[in-house]
């Protein structure tokens, strides 16, 4: 037996207690954790993001589109290989209003070109192409609201009023995750020839996304583009892929932020759900402490009592908070976030680092929780403490 | 038996000289000890008797170095604790003095051997050392069929005899009982008694007891009176 055996032993002194506030741990941990995962996970989208692309797009803000005119000045820049354009359309899919997915109109053949991860099927993607109306359509979305190849869609119009029907020509899927699979992409020629859109919002496009040749050389091609345009009628703002990404991510900064807060609001519960417990361990313990200090225990053996055994709840609790939200991320909920997001998430897995992290956090909490406790312990008077009732 | 006297031949081993102690609750002080004076030889076996509020329990705690006096010195086997600092006292107690408690006062969460145990590691002894002392402190008291018992599977009596091995473990000189037989049954307290009567006969040990009880208080070979913080 050494003293660390009586810290650990202590634990189960009241094992109904014990086992509720290795619960609430667990509970905590899981909580602290998933929101972690979000957020990280959120973020993922700038690393994931393909080191040999920029995207080009109004300087003001990416609400703001740039004329279609500007996809061949890009094309043109040396060290740039293909261009790609975009429109966000915002539409809904008729009977399915409550499911977000992105949808954009695109060139097809460019778009192909430029994001090269994306698979469709040789005689999808030859139909695609033909077919004015058609989409494409990424696995994730296809399973998530059930469309398959050849089904005709209504899509309702938010931005673009009214309803646009296309058929589902083709399905894809992708080698990274650089792009989710989660998208609805049309021809920007049925969108631009449309009547709804008239001048000025005609030959209009989103944003431009160029493959370049070499990716080193992305910061001296995204300067070139926007010196190029720096004095026509609308600048632009290029930048890498990755950083177009955050961009986009930077407009959810307050939510990230608020998700941020909770989870450290969960810790802070859970180190007073800790606290509580060890102070209510500790009180009721005080003549078995007066009885120790009696024996020729010293102050300090009491505080590693007490922190002893909170670390160890601690440390429980994060070892099964942790191991059930890995488990569960990584094992089912995180794909089934991955399809069912919109593209919010095109990886959801809990890191590794965030996993080790947890349990440092639960372990350290507890031991933080316990602090004032120990202390308490420590100074205890010991005829005080033997005269108190036990 | 003789009361109050030190007409023996052993050695001094316990002096209290012109011990005074307070108390200050609040604004109010009490004074619990006045002018007390004490001494008991080495192997001693002594009972301590008084009303309630007499000091007995203070006077205890003095002698076996829980609390400081205000007045005076208490000097044990040629140690003033007096002057020794709360860490020093600690240290003091654990190789000097043996605590056996009303109230048995076991971990619960330990076995029998667990809580004999205990105080030695508060020493440099390996744990198979440890060990093979707590065995032996547990045969001592007649409980060696009960080592891996839990305070909750034990008797009373039982538990009061693990809390001797607990205070014998460390092979104290002086050993301090607090109404020793206060929560147990006659033949219980009788087993308690009779046990205490070995250490201080076999083992030499210098016992010190404060109880209520006249019957366990005729089982020492000296009895002291206790009244209004003074020696009678």
């Amino acid at each position: 037996m050494t003293l660390t055996t009586v810290a650990v032993k202590n634990i189960g002194r009241n094992m109904f207690r014990t086992i509720l506030t290795m619960l609430g741990v667990v509970v905590a941990m899981m909580a602290f954790l998933l929101l972690r995962t979000v957020i990280s996970s959120w973020l993922m989208g700038v690393e994931l993001a393909a080191k040999d692309r920029v995207a080009t797009r109004h300087k003001v803000t990416f609400i703001m589109t740039l004329p279609k005119r500007y996809v061949d000045d890009v094309a043109a820049v040396p060290g740039v290989k293909e261009v790609a354009h975009f429109n966000w359309f915002g539409a809904k899919l008729a009977g399915k209003e409550d499911v977000f997915f992105g949808n954009m109109a695109t060139d097809p053949e460019s778009f192909l070109r430029v994001y090269d991860e994306i698979v469709v099927p040789e005689d999808q993607k030859k139909n695609w192409l033909a077919n004015r109306q058609g989409a494409l359509v990424g696995s994730a979305l296809a399973k998530q609201v059930g469309l398959k190849v050849g089904d005709k869609i209504t899509m309702k119009g938010t931005i673009f009023p009214g309803d646009w029907p296309m058929t589902v020509e083709g399905i894809y899927t992708t080698t990274r995750k650089s792009i989710d699979q989660s998208t609805l992409w049309f021809h920007y020629k049925y969108l631009n020839e449309s009547p709804v859109l008239t001048p000025p919002m005609k030959n209009q496009v989103g944003w431009i996304v160029a493959k370049i040749k070499n990716a080193n050389d992305a910061a001296s091609i995204t300067q070139k583009i926007d010196a190029m345009f720096d004095t026509r009628d609308v600048q632009t703002l290029s930048m890498s892929e990755g950083a177009m990404n955050a961009s986009f991510m930077s407009m959810f900064a307050t939510m990230l932020k608020a998700i941020d807060l909770v989870s450290f609001v969960i810790l802070i519960i859970m180190m007073l759900i800790l606290g509580n417990t060890i102070a209510m361990g500790t009180r009721e313990r005080t003549h078995e402490y007066g009885v120790l200090r009696a024996i020729g225990f010293m102050p300090k053996h009491l505080a590693f009592f007490v922190l002893g055994e909170a670390t160890v709840i601690g440390l429980v609790g994060g070892i099964f908070g942790v191991a059930f939200a890995y488990f569960m991320v990584n094992n089912g909920m995180g794909a089934a976030i991955e399809e069912n997001s919109g593209g919010m998430f095109l990886y959801f897995r809990m890191k590794e680092s965030d996993a080790v992290m947890g349990l440092f956090i639960a372990t350290g909490i507890a031991a933080l929780a316990a602090a004032v406790p120990a202390y308490r312990a420590s100074k205890l008077n010991v005829i005080d403490a033997l005269r108190r009732v036990a | 038996m003789a009361e109050a006297t030190t007409n023996g031949s052993n050695p001094i081993v316990i002096r209290v000289e012109n011990v005074g102690k307070s108390y200050t609750r609040g604004r109010e002080t009490v004074e619990v000890l006045s002018g007390l004076n004490l001494e008991i030889e080495k192997g001693a076996y002594e009972a301590l008797m008084g009303p309630s509020g007499s000091g007995k329990s203070t006077l205890l705690n003095l002698i076996a170095g829980l609390d400081k006096p205000t007045k005076g010195r208490v000097v044990v086997d040629g140690v003033d604790l007096g002057a020794l600092s709360e860490g020093e006292r600690a240290k003091w107690r654990a190789s000097n003095v043996g605590f056996v408690f009303q109230s048995y006062n076991l971990l619960p969460v330990l076995t029998a051997l667990e809580n004999t145990e205990l105080p030695l590691l508060l020493t440099n002894l390996s744990s198979s050392e440890r060990k093979t002392r707590a065995q032996t402190a547990l045969r001592v008291v007649g409980l060696e069929d009960r080592m891996g018992h839990r305070p909750d599977q034990l008797s009373g009596g039982q538990q009061q005899r693990v809390s001797i091995a607990r205070a014998i473990v460390t092979d104290p000189r002086l050993i301090v009982a607090d109404e020793p037989t206060g929560d147990l049954d006659r033949q219980s307290a009788d087993e308690i008694l009779l046990l205490l009567e070995k250490l201080n006969s076999e083992l030499g040990k210098t016992i010190l007891m404060v109880t209520h009880d006249p019957a366990a208080a005729e089982r020492a070979h000296r009895i002291r009176r206790l009244n209004k913080g003074a020696l009678q």
